[in-house]
Order: C-alpha cells, then structure tokens, then sequence
C-alpha cells in the first residue's frame, strides 16, 4: 500500500469442482484512483477473478489483498471497502429503485439521512429520478444496470468492481454508460476495477488493462502503450495527383509507404502521433496538397491477436449467444 | 452490520405487496378449518347418551371435534407456511439478490433468520382469521371454560415455535441446494407424515399403537396438545400446569436448538 497499490494478486488460482482451472496464477498489481480493465473473451476467467476479490467465492491458491486486507483472512473489511456491481442483476423485482439502494445502503449502516441524500445524488447522476419509485420490474436493460451501478455507490466506496457493466447493452446506451464511469471516477475519486469482453470499452475507460485468456494474464500496460507495441500506425493520404503521391514515396522516417489506390499511399510508421509532423513539414517543404488523410492506430483487437493468434470477434458470438449463456447460467443452478 | 432489519423489512414488504400471496393467506384458514373441521369427524357417527360420552372420551372432553382439532389446523398450517421459507432463498440465488447479499458486509445468518422471522410473522394474521373463523361456522369453537389472556398466549408460543422449528430447518436445507425442485420434493415427502403421525387431527386413543407412540416425539403433536388443553380445560390443574410445561418446554428447547444450529451452518456456508 505504501506505493499506492490497493490491490494485489500473488498467483492467484481458482479451480472449479477439481478440475476448471477457471483463473491460474494470476498476478496484478492495481494503484490507487485508476481505472483498471480485465479485459478477455468469455470464460476468461474475469467474473471468477472479481467473485474472489470480492470475498464472495474463495480462492484454491495464492492470495490477494483489497485496500490492504487478505481477501481471505479479512473478508468481511474487504467487503466494507468495496462498492460491488456484479455481471447479473441484483435488485429485488419487487421493490422500487430506490427501496433497493436504500436497503443496500443500510447493509453498511449508511445514517439514514446521509444515505438519502447520496441516493438523491446518484439517481440524479444516471438519470433514474423519475423512476426511481417505480417498482424495478418495470425498468428497461438500460435502466436496471445504471441502478446497478449506484447501488455499488451508494455507502461511498473506495474501490469500485464493474463486471461487465454493458453487457446487453444497445451501442447507445452503452457510450452513455461509459460517460457514467467516468463522471463516477472524476466526481467521486474512486478505484475502478472494471471488466469487459468489449476491448472498446476497456480502452475507452481503462488508464491500465490486462489481457486475460484461459484465466492466465497475456499482457498488462495501458492501451496506448499495448497498442503502440504493435508499431504499425497507417496514414493513408490522397494527394491532388500521381506525381505529388509518388514523391510522398521518399518522405524519411517511416516503415514503409505503399500505393493504395489513385493518387493515395499508405504509410506505415512506428507512431502516427510522432511522425505525422514530420509528414506535413515533408509535404509543405515539397509545396503539396493534400486531399484527405486518416490516421488508423491499432486497436485492441490487434493487440489481442497478436497475443493469442485469434480474434476475440470469433469467440463472443451475437448478443442472442451471450443472452442464451446467461440464462443457461440461470438454470444450472 | 447485521443487515437483519432491512432484509426482513424487503420479505415483509414484498408479502404485503403481492395480492394473490396475501390473499390466499388469509383465505386458506378458513377453507382449512372447514375443511378439516368436518372431513375428519368421526364423533358424528356416535349417537345417543352413550355415543356421547364415547365422542366426549376420544376428544379429550372437548364439546365437539372443531374445538378438539383447532390447535390441531392452527399447527399444521403454520407447519405448512413454514416449509416453504427456505423456497424464497432460492429464489433469491437464481434471480439475483443473493449475489448482493454475499458480497455486503452483512451476516451470512441475517438472510436466513429474515426468511424465519418473515415466515413467523406471516403466520399470526392466519392464526387470528383461523380462530375467527373456527368460532363463527356452525357447530363450531366453543370455549366452555371462557377465552382468556392464557389460550392467547399458549396459542401464540406455540405457534411461532412450530413455524420458528420448521422454516428454519428447511432454509438451512435452501442454503445447500440450489434446484427448486429438489425443496419442493422434500416439502411433499415429509408435508402429511408429519401432520398424520401426530395429535393434530386424531387423540392417541383414536391410533394404532405404534402411530401413537411415534407420534409423540413430532413437534407438531407437542404444540397441538398444549393449544388444545387450554381451550378444553380452560383454567389448568397443577398436574395439568406441568404437561403444558412439557410441551411448550419441549417445543423452546427445540426452537433453540435450531437457532443455533442454522447460525453455525450458515455463517460457515451459504451457496452461491
Ligand atoms: N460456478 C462454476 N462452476 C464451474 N465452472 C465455472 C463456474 N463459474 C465459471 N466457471 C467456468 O470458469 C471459466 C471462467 O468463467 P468466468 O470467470 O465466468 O469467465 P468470464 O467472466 O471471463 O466470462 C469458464 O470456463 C466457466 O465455464
Ligand atoms: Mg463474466
């Protein structure tokens, strides 16, 4: 803790009934007030990893500490520090939005005026005011994970756990969501642990992620610097004609620039955000014009592809295999 | 940190708020004691001075067979409420709740005892509407010797214990299972053994003999006999006291027995 770590795993392991090796020797070392992704496709071993820093499944091996306390020894502080917004949905049915946060808040003995006046702050900031006394029954997907979210607020943790947070999600509600996380981390200083089978997501919101696959970390950095590791940014520029984009050819300092259609090349450099000076000085120098010019940098995708030889689209399937997953979820148990 | 107030603040709110749940609840004690009342009455086929003392002698002394099995239905009902306790921590796992629970610095024993207290309390409005009802169908309650502050309180210890006794045996059941089926299945296996192999319905005169020697070890026939000496006898002889003391004695130190079982079962484990 002295560094500002407030969470760490030492080869942490979990098998399943003997033998699902669902998370093995995972090490990962999270400092305090950032975003912190697990990103990986489904059955990655995420959701385990958070169920056991959460103290709410054990560990079969290593250990780990939350705000400084084992995750095993000290279970029951650990649970007063963390705010928890799990993968499935929580909230009782039958209760409104705001029965559920208020019972929740009483759970860590919040005074009751306190607890009201932070549950009017959250509600306010995801919107859910005019729902709030409605029974949660009658929410939408949308509306029942940002209860989620402020349920995991509502006792003001230090340490926040996002499983999957828009999972389900239409492409709209799911950037407006983003936007929540990050209000949520600037206004209230909070330790985000979040994870996602969505790379997009972890590098729209992580400042630092590990990849996970089979329950083993690949890789761990922040996305710019995992994507940057790839070295392969490409500037595709169209110029005014075929002379002006032959001569772009000889511009210094870059991988390599090849043709890719009339009066347009691809030029591929280490990094589009140091070389690009570099090719506007190269093209006013040589007095040219240019048309258009895009700047592609790799994704997270790329990056995960490269470490695993496939692509994390081939694994996670349609929305309808995801909702078929989960609800067999439900039924096996 | 004990989170058992709000949980069981949710249970109750959630009883209130369903309208079939509530209903039903109140309407089942009397179609009960309708039901029973006259499905099982056999002093009707006694007639005539000596078939009266006979009816007197198989019912204990009571007037007629209503007043003779209400103590009987009081405790099977709240038999029957209680089972289906541990059915809501299932519920609870496999649509969500559970998760938030496990995971809230909250005691793991506080989301059963809220199942157990809900179930108790659920109980008590039956138990009045039972009463009622018993009283005002034809043939039916008679309380020879008065209704005092006494049968009030030996109906009420007696029947939170009964429903105390059984929702806690079957959520410590819940907590290990997680199919529903699986619960369901081991209501309807011990459901009617224990409420016919016991002094609910029938005296131990009216048993065979191995029925009745079994029948007396099930706290259901315990709670039964001490309801239905008080509102046969009304005011109790000495002799009369220590049975009553018996049963009820019985019946606490069951109740307490179970408390501290299910709180060392289920701190130690609740599935996910
Ligand atoms: N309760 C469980 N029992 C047995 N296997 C499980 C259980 N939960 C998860 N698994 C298995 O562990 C692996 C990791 O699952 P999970 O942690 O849910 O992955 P993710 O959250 O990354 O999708 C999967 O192979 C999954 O089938
Ligand atoms: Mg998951």
């Amino acid at each position: 803790m002295m560094d500002g770590t407030i969470i760490e795993t030492k080869n942490l392991t979990k098998v399943y009934n003997g033998n699902i090796k669902a998370v093995s020797d995972l090490n990962i070392s999270i400092r305090e007030g950032e975003i912190y992704g697990l990103a990986g496709p489904n059955g990655a071993g995420k959701t385990t990893t958070i169920n056991m820093l959460i103290t709410r499944i054990a560990p079969t091996g290593g250990s780990a500490t939350v705000g400084g306390f084992d995750i095993v020894r000290d279970s029951l502080a650990v649970r007063r520090l963390i705010g928890v917004v799990p993968q499935d949905f929580t909230a009782d049915e039958d209760l409104t939005g705001r029965e559920n946060i208020m019972m929740v808040s009483q759970f860590y003995d919040v005074p009751k005026a306190k607890a009201k006046e932070n549950i009017g702050r959250l509600l306010k900031l995801v919107e859910l005011e005019d729902a709030a006394d409605r029974l949660v029954r009658t929410y939408s997907g949308g509306m029942r994970k940002r209860l989620e979210l402020i349920i995991g607020l509502v006792h003001e943790p230090r340490i926040l756990f996002l499983d999957e947070p828009t999972l389900g999600l239409d492409i709209q509600t799911r950037t407006q969501m983003w936007n929540y996380v990050r209000e949520i981390q600037q206004k209230l200083n909070v330790t985000i642990i979040l994870t996602s089978h969505y790379l997009e997501e972890i590098d729209a919101l992580a400042g630092k992620v590990s990849i996970i696959d089979h329950g083993k970390v690949l890789i761990t950095g922040s996305p710019s610097e995992l994507k940057a590791s790839l070295k392969g940014d490409i500037i595709t520029m169209t110029l005014t004609d075929q002379k002006s984009a032959d001569l772009m050819k000889t511009v210094p300092g870059v991988i390599e620039v090849v043709d890719a259609g009339p009066n347009t090349v691809k030029i591929k450099v280490d990094n589009a955000d140091e070389a690009l000076p570099r090719v506007i000085n190269f093209i006013s120098q040589h007095e040219l014009s240019t048309i258009k010019l895009t700047v592609q940098k790799p994704s997270l995708d790329e990056v995960f592809l490269e470490y695993t030889g496939r692509s994390i689209r081939d694994e996670e399937g349609g929305m309808d295999r995801m909702k078929t997953a989960m609800n067999l979820r439900r039924a096996r148990q | 940190m004990s989170g058992l107030w709000p949980l069981t603040v949710r249970e109750l709110k959630k009883w209130v708020r369903n309208p079939t749940f509530f209903f039903t609840g109140l309407i089942q004690p009397i179609f009960w004691i309708a039901l029973f009342g006259s499905a099982f009455d056999i002093t009707k086929f006694l007639s005539g001075p000596s078939g009266s003392a006979a009816a007197s002698f198989l019912l204990d002394g009571a007037p007629n067979y209503i007043t003779y099995i209400v103590g009987g239905v009081l405790t099977t009902m709240g038999l029957f409420t209680a089972m289906f306790a541990g059915t809501q921590i299932i519920f609870d796992r496999r649509l969500g709740p559970m998760g938030r629970f496990l995971s809230s610095p909250i005691r793991r024993s506080s989301i059963v005892f809220s199942k157990i207290i809900s179930s108790v309390i659920r109980i008590l409005p039956q138990v009045v509407i039972l009463v009622v009802a018993a009283y005002l169908i034809p043939n039916g309650l008679k309380f020879v010797h008065g209704f005092t502050i006494v049968d009030v309180l030996v109906m009420a210890t007696a029947i939170i214990l009964i429903a105390f006794i059984f929702s806690s045996i079957f959520s410590v059941i819940a907590t290990r299972m997680t199919n529903m089926q699986s619960i369901f299945g081991i209501v309807n296996l011990v459901n009617l053994p224990l409420m016919f192999v016991s002094y609910a319905m029938f005296s131990k005169a009216m048993m065979a003999d191995w029925l009745g020697n079994i029948a007396q070890y099930n706290p259901v026939s315990w709670s039964a006999e001490a309801i239905r000496t008080v509102i046969i006898n009304g005011s109790l002889t000495s002799s009369q006291w220590v049975q009553e003391g018996r049963w009820l004695g019985a019946l606490a130190a069951l109740a307490a027995g179970l408390l501290l079982l299910t709180y060392y079962l289920v701190e130690k484990e609740i599935r996910d």
